[in-house]
């Protein structure tokens, strides 16, 4: 499913989900109050709302089965089966639901697996379609979006649109996964724009913060204030986190993802560790390998 | 800084704070925990509606001249127990929104180490009936992490044990507690019983090659006194501890370094000590590992740079 054909869907749904939201209360409200004025008595107001109850139960318990789809859809893209994700994803799309959140959540998990998929376009269609609805009380889909966005646009290189993303998540109460997020993604474009005053203030808390991300996020986020703090002169931070980083990940590996922390090996003292296990290893015969 | 999250985050060596201890009873606050069987509330009110109806249907039928009246007072009830359901459909879900963001809270202060603080809401948590048996799960496996952060291995064992035996928990959860569970055992020198669970898990374990499992392993070697299994252990197993274990394979090598240090060998030894103390704060290290300390009189720290609180 294309994102503008997934966007389309939703839209769809959602406008016509609202219509018989409307429809269904006005029928409940004619029942009760109309329908014993115009002779149909109050047996026949009744059997109105009746009628109005019986089928909002039915198109509630169809709609649960989108709910559970939606659900189940985030850990089959933490675990890599995006070819499951996909299908349960577009199931859900396609699936009538009365809610208005299962049409929204599937739409945000979408956004989350192109991402995961590295196709970042898409990806940022689906966020900037996702932001132009009414999210009312689910403001965590609107701050996870707008993370996914301004990843998303800085893979695609749209510094601009990413800042945009990033400023308007100052404006909000973030949990503790979001703001680990936001580290990431504000340090990425930090280091693209070459903002290293900016990204070295406060390095001790954000190493802090650094150190409970995944394995890789964190080696890449301390290469990151690594090689802000060589930029400005705090040689001893930049030789500490780059020691930390050779400890955590492959730096092949790391610098082929973001080439720009090449240069923390580039100076003239430091080599690089010839590969990961290499950096793991413990030398007999010298303590500072 | 985003959110004044930052601002939250405390110091990684920061010593155990005096609290009044919030668990005295841990078997007391997993009975209180069990949620209580909720009342038929939705199936009451929709009876009401029902005999309501045949109640009006009735009386309509019987007192011709106050067809109009009862119209209206059948009308307004109708609204009124709609109107009650709503409201009461909207104060159990804002009650069991607030039980999960406690939750979350409980899982951000653990993750930012403010443990009393993750205590006591631990303690408001898990002090009554709680809302759903999933949050009630939740909140035992954060009160097992907790209770092993104050050294109570024996209570997290009694907490372990009771979410091992009593709830049916998906493959990885279950790994997971089972693996903490034998840390408890270890620090409890349960040896045997510790011994025989990671002969378990390693039977269970051949997919998932659990970096964790193979910590828990080193941990053991070192207490028992088999240095050169610690070291083979490390050296076989490095490549998985290194994805899995982010800054706690820091332990690993504090572990090995504690190895080489039996064995007389110093030089690796001095390597691997600064390598752990270069991912973790030898405090947290040595808190976490008491057979670790005599590393600490022996060899440096690894330098940290100038406003690192480590």
């Amino acid at each position: 499913m294309t994102a503008q054909a997934a966007i389309a869907r939703a839209r769809r749904d959602l406008t016509f989900s609202a219509w018989l939201k409307v429809l269904l209360l006005a029928c409940a409200v004619i029942g009760v109050f109309v329908a014993p004025w115009v002779g149909l008595g109050s047996d026949g107001g009744v059997l109105v709302m009746v009628v109005v109850l019986g089928i909002w139960v039915a198109l509630s318990i169809r709609s649960m089965r989108g709910s559970r789809l939606a659900a189940g859809s985030p850990s089959l893209i933490a675990a890599g089966q995006f070819e499951e994700a996909e299908r349960q994803i577009e199931t859900a799309l396609r699936t009538f639901t009365i809610f208005r959140t299962v049409k929204l959540l599937s739409l945000h998990h979408l956004a989350l697996l192109r991402h995961a998929q590295k196709r970042y376009h898409e990806a940022a269609t689906l966020c900037r379609a996702l932001l132009h609805q009414r999210l009312g009380a689910m403001s965590s889909i609107n701050r996870q979006s707008r993370l996914i966005l301004a990843d998303a646009l800085l893979e695609i290189g749209d510094l601009q649109g990413a800042y945009d993303a990033i400023a308007a998540l100052y404006r909000q109460r973030l949990s503790l996964p979001e703001a680990m997020n936001l580290l990431q993604v504000e340090l990425d474009y930090q280091a693209r724009i070459g903002a290293w005053e900016s990204m070295a203030r406060n390095i001790a808390t954000k190493v802090q913060m650094a150190e409970l991300l995944p394995t890789p996020a964190a080696a890449r986020a301390q290469a990151m204030l690594a090689l802000a703090a060589q930029k400005t002169g705090q040689t001893d931070w930049a030789e500490f986190l780059r020691r930390r980083v050779e400890l955590l990940m492959d730096v092949n590996q790391l610098t082929s993802a973001r080439p720009i922390l090449w240069d923390l090996w580039r100076q003239p003292a430091v080599q690089p560790p010839a590969n990961s296990e290499s950096a793991g290893q413990i030398s007999r015969e010298s303590p500072n390998t | 800084m985003p959110g004044g999250v930052f601002c939250r985050i405390v110091e990684q060596t920061q010593a155990i704070q005096p609290f009044a201890d919030p668990f005295a009873n841990v078997q007391t606050l997993i009975e209180r925990s069990q949620p209580k069987p909720r009342l038929p509330w939705f199936w009451y009110l929709l009876g009401t509606l029902l005999l309501l109806t045949m109640v009006a249907a009735y009386f309509g039928d019987s007192h011709p001249q106050a067809q109009i009246a009862i119209q209206v007072i059948t009308s307004v009830l109708m609204f009124g127990l709609i109107g009650t359901m709503v409201l009461m459909s909207w104060h159990v879900a804002q009650q069991h929104r607030n039980e999960q963001q406690k939750l979350q809270a409980v899982e951000e202060m653990i993750q930012l180490r403010r443990w009393p603080q993750a205590a006591a809401l631990l303690h408001e948590l898990l002090g009554a009936p709680m809302r759903t048996q999933a949050g009630r799960i939740q909140a035992l496996i954060f009160l097992g992490s907790v209770l092993a952060r104050y050294h109570r291995f024996e209570d997290a064992i009694v907490v372990h044990n009771y979410l091992l035996e009593h709830v049916q928990l998906d493959p990885v959860t279950e790994h997971g507690l089972r693996l903490a569970r034998t840390m408890a055992m270890l620090r409890e020198d349960h040896l045997f019983d510790a011994d025989r669970e990671i002969a378990e898990l390693r039977r269970t374990d051949r997919e998932r090659e659990s970096g964790w499992l193979a910590l828990v392993e080193m941990y053991r070697d070192v207490k028992t006194g088999h240095p050169d299994e610690v070291i083979k252990i490390f050296q076989e197993r490095l490549g998985r501890m290194r994805q899995q274990l982010g800054h706690r394979l820091g332990e690993a090598y504090a572990l090995v370094a504690r190895a080489y240090d039996l064995l007389g060998q110093e030089q690796p030894a001095r390597d691997a000590y600064s390598r752990a103390t270069l991912l973790c704060p030898p405090a947290e290290l040595h808190r976490r590992y008491p057979e670790t300390q005599p590393l600490a009189q022996k060899y440096p720290a690894s330098p940290a740079p100038a406003g690192w609180l480590a």
